[in-house]
């Protein structure tokens, strides 16, 4: 367990280096879809912790869910920008939506396991 | 063993990527604050295109000016040229330089019945006698004159000193060789001419003969110089 989070603390820190520091600028075009796939991609994250604190981890649909969400969101951005419907505001609403879910139930699980 | 390591592989794999979007999209979204403003760049682009053309016309000024520099080399090149040829005339007749070509050559000498070479008295050739023999070929289109090797220049003088005659401040002794560069027929008949200078001088008892010459070389005028 502790194994896996020191991990994740560090591939962080070099994902953090690695993008502050290539030379590549995202142009502004790309900036809106990028920032879905963000959100898309935080919200996996906290849904794989919370997995974790509730021993349901698996990272086979941790991994897909990561990347396949992302990719979803962005591409869902995109299509809403050549329809001309902000398409992006349902994925902000509905990762949003779970992200604070996650969080509650995280922060629950939490605060349960100190009172014990 | 394998299980927990793919696992902590795709929990690395993942926290990278989170990281590196994080990342990029965090410089994406501040750098509006450092690079701001559509209206800026399309100032600067007006202002790249205002600069560049102004940088066009200035190259094209570069090439007129150095057209017409070159054109300017050209003329110098020109005139340097003609002034040359202009300082090799002046030179010519000013008698710098070294004459050659067909003439005449006339010899005076002292009468040999006198009583000596020496004598003063009527008839020894006079400065006079030159003079007007000079005087004659330039007349009658000569180009370059010498006495007994001495060039008559402008500034030249033929005088009496004493019992000698001067020419260029050199002591000239008789016979007198008068060299002159010209057309050969015209020098001579007008020196034989009856009733003319030849005519003249052999009756006061000069000796004078008057031959002309295919190529004749006369010195250059050489100042100070006993030639």
């Amino acid at each position: 367990m502790w194994m896996g989070i020191i991990l994740a603390v560090v591939g962080l820190g070099i994902g953090l280096l690695i993008g502050f520091n290539i030379p590549v600028i995202l142009p502004q075009d790309y900036a809106k879809y990028m920032s879905v796939a963000t959100l898309a991609a935080l919200d996996s994250v906290f849904g794989g912790i919370r997995a974790a604190i509730e021993d349901k981890f698996d990272h086979g649909i941790f991994v897909s869910g990561f990347f396949s969400n992302a990719l979803l969101a962005a591409i869902l951005t995109y299509i809403g920008d050549r329809l001309g419907i902000d398409l992006y505001l349902a994925a902000v609403v509905a990762f949003g939506v779970r992200l604070f879910q996650n969080l509650a139930i995280i922060r629950r699980h939490i605060l349960k396991n100190n009172t014990k | 063993m394998s299980e927990r390591t793919t696992l902590y592989m795709s929990i690395l794999l993942v926290a990278v990527m989170l990281g590196l979007i994080l990342a990029v999209q965090f410089r994406a979204a501040n750098r509006p604050a450092n690079t701001i403003a559509t209206d800026r760049a399309k100032e600067l682009i007006a202002e790249l295109k205002k600069v560049n053309q102004e940088k066009e016309n200035l190259r094209k000024e570069i090439n007129d000016l150095t057209l017409k520099l070159e054109q300017v080399n050209r003329g110098k090149s020109e005139a340097i040229k003609a002034l040359q040829n202009e300082l090799e005339k002046v030179r010519m007749l000013a008698g710098l330089v070294t004459v050659s070509g067909p003439g005449v050559e006339v010899v005076l000498d002292n009468p040999k019945n006198g009583e000596g070479i020496m004598t003063s008295g009527m008839f020894i050739v006079r400065d006079e006698d030159l003079l007007k023999v000079v005087n004659e070929l330039w007349g009658s289109g000569a180009e370059a004159i010498a006495i007994n090797g001495q060039r008559i220049i402008a500034t030249t003088e033929i005088r009496m000193a004493g019992p000698f005659i001067n020419i260029n401040t050199t002591r000239v002794v008789p016979p007198y060789q008068v060299l002159a560069v010209g057309n050969p027929d015209a020098l001579a008949n007008n020196l034989e001419l009856p009733g003319g200078l030849v005519e003249y001088l052999r009756d006061l008892g000069i000796e004078v003969t008057v031959q002309k010459h295919e190529d004749l070389t006369i010195p250059a005028y050489a100042e100070g110089k006993p030639s």
